[in-house]
């Protein structure tokens, strides 16, 4: 069975690319794969009749019960047959409708071919499931394929795929829980021992869903009449034989399960009369004999449905002969409409006339067609509803199913007449029993006396599909018994009501031929009456139907998704920072209120959380604040700039009373640098910020969302305070640093403890350095900067106090600043200098008197630019920060020396005439390294800045400079 | 922090750490390239960068992934190597091994030279005249190789750190670069900037709450080893809210890198600014490598906690799902409506994290190698369409390119079939894989979410479709640039996308392999 489809799929690859040279030659081969179909189903008969059916497995991904598991039985066998004829007989029909048939086409037809096949034999949910979006896939291209520069039939292909995927993927989650529910993917396994439970429920109407969107039952139908814009061949093996069945199909293969199961038998029966009538009334009143037949084939899968979801044995008897009579009957005579269409240029009822004469076989074969449609005997369709008539006379709740049977089979009477006069006939207004009446003889005349002038030959090909599947639908109603002998291992698995019903032609008068007959001369009273019953259809064609609530649902999924995308994607980084802001105060924020409340967090109130410990802190807490809200109010760059140093001092200012002084120098001098640094980048920006964009409303809520979240970081920090449970590490470091005789921890920490640490960050300082003046040097493509480069400028007021005065940097030169400048540096050097050698006992340390050495440069350059800078250290930075980074490294390497490993310190003792005795740990030497390197990282940073300052900024079109 | 308690434990002599460098040899190669990438820069002339960064930089990758290999072969007891910082275990294999694969097909890309994708000089600003006088000296930036790998590596790492220290370093070394790496696009460099900048701001925030998430789980914890954390929680140690906090605050870090809604509004605006290989590597690479951190943080350090974080993760893989799916249907522009499918995939992958079991492990494992390729392949047909100003990326451009250029047109209209999830591609069965690990963990409601939105998602793929083959091609419409790197990626793509529909199976036992032992702790 895999061999089949694989068959299908390789011819659908191979042939229309071999073959497309002749293009009638290869349609002709490709429909050797429906016939092989065909020819294997009717090797296995005898098997299948014997309820052998025939399995097949295939390991494809079982980790996921994903197996290839074919069965072949009763019903599978009844719908291969259709597949696989109907199949070969399109494909020939084809060659003469498409005169040069698409070699795309043909092959998605052959495709589709194969997947059917797969669909009907698959014995695995989620192998099914496969075959069935293939399916959907191939509908979607045929539908729109052809001609799809026309924007009708895009959209019917959309929501063909749309209607019938979407609800696929419905069914799919159906299978899914199903399967898990029952442990097994295997729809034979599944059967024998069905599931149970809510959720078996559940799927089972998912399930149901996907299957009445495939085989367009109401009011998920309105995907198949929109459908009909395909090719006729397309329209009758697709959308009449073969696919739209799929969901009745599935309704069979599981009814023997599941019939007593849930919403099963009130869902499928109800949806399936309300599809039966409903698709019957609407065909009554179609002009395009497609959508007649469109509506028609909804109507009749309707009836299937109630029939293969019934779970008796005699309506799944009958619905199986119906899906096979349906195939036979509906094919035909959308091919016919398809012949009509091409030799007549419309398919339109009323712009046809008496077209019968012309064709009077295939009009004579429709009408075989049409009789077993309605039930006539002995056509099969005569057979399945004379069993389906007789499934529902026991009476109970079967009274009401029965009246909605019998109704539907009323309107079908009455829309296969219509069918008949619109196609070959002439006035269809005013039906009278006298105008069909001479319809008949005359075509009948035509056909068989003598030649009639009017006759239009018909190719054989064109004509023998017709006559052959309406002939089909006759000889299949002469051998009941076959058919009987081949479903009845699958319905005896069905509950039987009264004996055991056999299909046959004749049962002896009883209720359901009474029914038969019933329904015949209400059909055609009907079709007489039906032109006073327009006005009613007319009125209740304004109802809303399926049509426009998927369109309403489309438009409305465009909609949201608009909206959505206006509201969330504005594209600004306030508002994106605030969805993500406010998200953490909603989760984690109200958990933590809640807490709180509920006392499982240590309370804020036990008195270990104090105001202040000093005034000062107090008045520091409102400074720091103050500047904080100012920052973000101010519309000047550099007073925000400002102001946010004056933050940081604030806390350099917290640091200090809390008896943290190294920790406060540090932040202080990295503040001072940091406040410089972003001085200069300002410079080349506008003074003041661009104006607000945004209203007021948002920026309230920016401030609102921003106090909450310091709120909420504040809390939580007081909290995890509050709730430690681990001994503090600051101990334990002390107690090392006095090992070392240190009295600074924190620098026993940097240079001692972890001086590999600090190797490796004073490293990638020195790589930052590098990277900032490449980064900003290289879009000036210029050699670095020296000294003796820079112009000799006029004099300037600041002269006599500098060195080699040049422009500064920040506004007209002053002469306050020089001085300041050239006074302050030396004590400013020597106090670094001091910091450094303080560092082992006292506040201070290698790092910090870098900074302050550095801070003393800085202000020569702010006084006097970066001719002043030159002249007061004529050394290049890179020279500082190798230098640096060389003396850090002896001082690990004399580790090695001494002894003991890398970076291991050592004291150093001696005395000295005048010093005394000198104790100097080789950590000293360590430091010196950090203050030079520190040294030499805030001169580059000034120097690079400094000099990219000094030159205009590039003119930058368009934007602003 | 651990070093400073052992010194009080023992004081003298530091015992060196112990380290299995050969465990974590893909790691320190990778790391070992883009080093080497860098002296490169420094060291070789202009015309010769190009040509030595290329071959160094697959060679590395490549020497990498065999080196995975061989150590997923070899089967060793899975442990935590360096100290207890990083895990090696069949799962982290296994997330290493495809981001390796991915970085080698991304790189086809970056390495493509007759489509330039990258600025010549990143710091000439837009417009001005030293940007036309580098383009015109034809200069090609090759430090983005070295930045790449550091990206890979950090993107290595971030799934095998066993503690919240490690995995916050191998975060930023792998975001770091790819802040820098969004601004380098060479056409529309002012939206690639921007896009840059807002990737950086947002991504520092998020980093920001990582970092004080991990705070508070150290607070509550006394570790950062996600195995210590673990134990804590089961013991129930008191402080269940700084616990739980700390899980919603390091989630925000790792939720916004996977791109979950609501940290997802970066995605779409950095996907469309960046020069496409790097969304195509952010797209897979960044994308596999978060979720494997994720994965490692829930299943490792909150997997007590399962019944705690299961609603809200219930809540993000729903919305994310949703979201993802509705809004990419108005999008006009064909790298916005990858981000937005990103998006939506993202929702799809959580369900399988919800999961919380051996097959969620192994299904949302296939789901990343699946998407990743396919993903891949599909920027990949991005950077084709061109015409002459670079990228024809709006999709009314794009219309009627199945006409012009069937194979090309059929190949992106596969990849969107196989992120709609359609049988016989790799999209189905990991979608499928993922779901049905979700029923068996039951979340039967969050499955039927995911199916409703891939019906939606499938609702935009196939109007990408309808444009490319039912509509009448522009007159002057892009024209398809095929260049051997380029179609090499995409070819890849294709194959695996095929192969991991139709015979999926031994990657399907690949991935369960790796998740039967699940994470080490």
């Amino acid at each position: 069975m895999l061999m089949l489809v694989l068959f299908h799929a390789t011819v659908a690859l191979v042939v229309p690319w071999a073959l497309r040279h002749d293009r009638r030659v290869m349609t002709y081969v490709a429909a050797l794969a429906p016939l092989a179909t065909v020819l294997w189903a009717a090797r296995q008969t005898g098997a299948v009749a014997e309820g052998r059916p025939i399995a097949e497995r295939f390991d494809w991904a079982p980790d996921l019960g994903l197996v290839l598991q074919f069965r072949l039985d009763g019903p599978a066998w009844v719908l291969l047959l259709l597949v696989g004829g109907v199949g070969a007989l399109v494909l020939a029909y084809s060659v003469w409708y498409f005169g040069q048939p698409p070699p795309l086409g043909i092959g998605v037809l052959v495709a589709f071919a194969g997947a059917m096949t797969g669909l009907v034999l698959a014995d695995n949910l989620l192998v099914l499931y496969v075959f069935w979006e293939l399916t959907t896939l191939c509908s979607y291209i045929l539908i729109g394929g052809f001609s799809p520069e026309i924007k009708e039939h895009r959209r019917a292909a959309n929501q063909a795929l749309l209607m019938t995927t979407g609800f696929g993927l419905v069914m799919l989650a159906g299978f899914v829980v199903l399967g898990q529910a029952a442990g097994t993917y295997t729809i034979s396994a599944i059967l024998a021992r069905p599931p149970q439970g809510v959720a078996v429920d559940v799927a089972l109407v998912l399930i149901l869903l996907g299957a009445f969107a495939k085989s367009a039952q109401v009011p998920l139908h309105s995907w198949l009449p929109a459908a009909m814009v395909a090719p006729t061949p397309v329209s009758a093996y697709l959308h009449a034989a073969a696919m739209v069945q799929a969901g009745v199909y599935l309704v069979a293969r599981l009814t023997p399960a599941f019939a007593e199961t849930g919403a099963w038998r009130p869902l499928v029966v109800v949806v399936g009369l309300v599809s039966l009538i409903v698709g019957g009334w609407q065909a009554l009143w179609q002009d395009d004999l497609k959508r007649l037949l469109a509506y028609g084939t909804i109507s009749q899968l309707g009836f299937l449905m109630v029939l293969c979801g019934a779970g008796t044995r005699t309506a799944a008897l009958a619905g199986l002969a119906l899906l096979l009579a349906h195939g036979l009957y509906k094919a035909p005579m959308f091919l016919v409409v398809g012949v009509l269409d091409h030799r007549f240029g419309t398919r339109r009822g009323s712009e046809l006339y008496q077209t019968g004469r012309r064709i009077p076989f295939a009009a004579l074969a429709t009408a075989l067609a049409v009789a077993s449609m309605v039930g006539l005997p002995p056509f099969l369709g005569y057979v399945a509803k004379e069993a389906a008539l007789e499934a529902f006379t026991h009476g109970g709740v079967d009274v009401a199913v029965l009246a909605g049977v019998v109704a539907g089979s009323v309107f079908t009477v009455a829309y296969g007449l219509r069918f008949l006069q619109a196609a070959f006939g002439g006035n269809t207004e005013t039906p009278t029993v006298q105008g069909l009446k001479d319809d008949a003889v005359s075509v009948w005349q035509s056909a068989f006396r003598g030649a009639d002038g009017a006759r239009v030959r018909l190719p054989r090909v064109a004509l023998w599909p017709i006559v052959l599947l309406a002939v089909a639908g006759f000889g299949a109603g002469l051998v009941p018994g076959l058919w009987q002998e081949m479903i009845a291992p699958y319905a005896d698995r069905l509950p039987a009501v009264g004996k055991g019903y056999e299909l046959s032609l004749w049962h002896g008068l009883g209720l359901p031929i009474a029914l038969g007959a019933l329904t015949w001369v209400l059909g055609a009273g009907l079709y007489f009456l039906s032109p006073r019953l327009r006005p009613v259809w007319a009125a209740l064609s304004r109802l809303p139907t399926g049509r426009q609530g998927y369109h309403v649902v489309l438009k409305g999924l465009f909609k949201t998704a608009r909206g959505l995308t206006r509201r969330t994607q504005v594209g600004s980084l306030p508002v994106y920072l605030a969805v993500i802001v406010l998200t953490v105060l909603l989760l984690p924020g109200t958990s933590l209120v809640m807490a709180l409340n509920r006392g499982t967090v240590p309370s804020l109130e036990t008195g270990r959380v104090q105001p202040w410990d000093h005034p000062v802190q107090l008045v520091i807490g409102v400074v720091v604040v103050s500047a904080a809200v100012m920052a973000a109010w101010v519309g000047r760059r550099l007073s925000a700039a400002l102001l946010l140093g004056a933050v940081g001092y604030g806390v350099v200012g917290l640091f200090v009373v809390h008896g943290a002084p190294d920790l406060a120098l540090t932040s202080l001098v990295v503040e001072t640098l940091t406040l410089i640094i972003l001085v200069f980048v300002l410079r080349r920006l506008p003074e003041r910020f661009p104006p607000l964009r945004r209203t007021r409303a948002a920026r309230v809520g920016s401030a609102v969302i921003s106090v909450c979240l310091g709120a909420f970081v504040t809390t939580f920090l007081a909290v995890a305070v509050l709730s430690r449970q681990y001994a503090p590490v600051g101990p334990g470091y002390a107690r090392e640093a006095a090992e070392e005789d240190a009295k600074n921890v924190v620098d026993a920490l940097l240079v001692d403890l972890r001086a590999l640490d600090t190797l490796g960050e004073i490293s990638v300082l020195a790589a930052a350095a590098v990277g900032v003046a490449a980064l900003v040097l290289t879009g000036m493509r210029e050699e670095r900067p020296r000294h003796r480069d820079v112009p000799e400028p006029a004099e300037t007021p600041g002269g006599r106090w500098l060195t080699a005065p040049g422009h500064p940097p920040l506004g007209p030169p002053s002469v306050l600043l020089a001085v300041t400048a050239r006074v302050l540096t030396p004590t400013i050097l020597v106090f670094s200098v001091y910091l450094l050698f303080a560092g082992h006992n006292q506040p201070g340390g290698g790092f910090v008197g870098g900074l302050v050495a550095g801070t003393a440069f800085v202000l020569r350059y702010l006084a006097g630019g970066m001719r002043e800078l030159s002249a007061a250290l004529p050394v290049d930075a890179s020279v500082l920060i190798g230098g640096g980074l060389a003396i850090a490294l002896c001082t690990g390497a004399g580790g090695w020396l001494a002894g003991g490993n890398f970076l291991q310190s050592t004291v150093l003792e001696w005395t000295w005439p005048v010093f005394g005795h000198v104790k100097l740990p080789t950590g000293f030497f360590f430091d010196l390294g950090v203050y030079v390197l520190v040294l030499g990282l805030v001169l580059s940073l000034t120097r690079t800045l400094g000099s990219s300052l000094e030159k205009e900024p590039e003119k930058v079109s368009g934007g602003a400079s | 922090m651990s070093a400073g308690v052992h010194i009080i434990a023992a004081p003298g002599d530091i015992p060196a750490p112990h380290i299995e460098y050969g465990q974590l040899a893909p790691m320190l190669i990778v790391f070992g390239v883009a080093v080497l990438g860098v002296l490169v820069e420094a060291l070789a002339g202009r015309p010769w960068r190009y040509r030595i960064q290329v071959p160094l930089a697959f060679a590395g990758l490549l020497a990498a992934f065999v080196w995975t290999i061989v150590l997923a072969w070899r089967h060793e007891p899975f442990h935590v190597a360096a100290m207890g910082a990083l895990g090696v275990d069949g799962p982290t294999l296994f997330l290493q091994g495809t981001i390796l694969v991915l970085a080698l097909v991304s790189l086809l890309l970056i390495a493509e030279r007759s489509a330039a994708h990258f600025t010549a000089q990143a710091s000439a600003l837009p417009g001005s005249e030293a940007e036309q006088q580098s383009m015109s000296a034809g200069i090609t930036q090759t430090e983005i190789f070295p930045l790449m790998m550091f990206a890979v590596g950090g993107m290595l790492m971030f799934p095998a750190s066993n503690d919240l220290l490690t995995m916050f370093v191998a975060l930023e070394v792998l975001s770091l670069p790819l802040y820098l790496l969004c601004g380098l696009a060479r056409r529309r460099r002012l939206l690639s900037q921007e896009a840059a900048v807002k990737y950086f701001l947002l991504g520092a925030f998020s980093s920001a709450f990582f970092l004080y998430g991990a705070a508070l789980l150290y607070g509550y914890a006394g570790s950062v080893r996600l195995s210590d954390i673990s134990a804590q929680a089961g013991q129930g140690a008191g402080g269940e809210t700084l616990l739980l906090a700390g899980i919603a605050l390091l989630s925000v870090g790792l939720l916004f890198k996977l791109g979950a809604v609501p940290f997802h509004m970066w995605k779409p605006d950095v996907y469309q600014g960046a020069p496409t290989p790097i969304t195509a590597l952010m797209a897979s690479c960044t994308l596999v490598s978060a979720f494997g951190a994720l994965l490692r943080v829930y299943y490792v350090g909150f997997e007590t906690l399962r019944w705690d974080w299961r609603p809200a993760m219930w809540g993000v893989a729903i919305i994310t799902m949703v979201v993802g799916a509705v809004v990419a249907i108005t999008q006009t522009d064909i790298k916005r409506m990858l981000a937005y499918s990103s998006i939506a995939h993202a929702g799809f992958l959580l369900t399988g994290v919800v999961a919380t079991s051996r097959q969620g492990l192994s299904g949302t494992l296939f789901y990343l190698a699946a998407y990743g390729f396919t993903t891949i392949g599909a920027f990949a047909v991005v950077t084709m369409v061109r015409d002459a100003g670079g990228e024809a990326a709006h999709l009314s451009r794009w219309a009627g390119l199945g006409r012009r250029s069937p194979v090309i047109a059929g190949v992106f209209a596969f990849f969107l079939l196989a992120m709609a999830g359609i049988p016989l591609t790799s999209g189905f069965t990991g979608k499928f894989a993922v779901f049905s690990a979700a029923v068996d963990g039951g979340a039967t409601p969050l499955v039927v979410v995911g199916v409703l939105a891939s019906a939606i998602a499938a609702f935009f793929y196939v109007r990408v479709i309808v444009v490319m083959f039912f509509s009448d091609p522009e007159a002057d419409g892009p024209s398809v640039v095929v260049s051997p790197a380029t179609a090499t990626a995409v070819a890849l793509g294709l194959t695996v996308t095929v192969v991991l529909g139709v015979l999926p199976q031994p990657v399907l036992d690949l991935a369960g392999t790796a998740a039967s032992q699940m994470f080490v702790r």
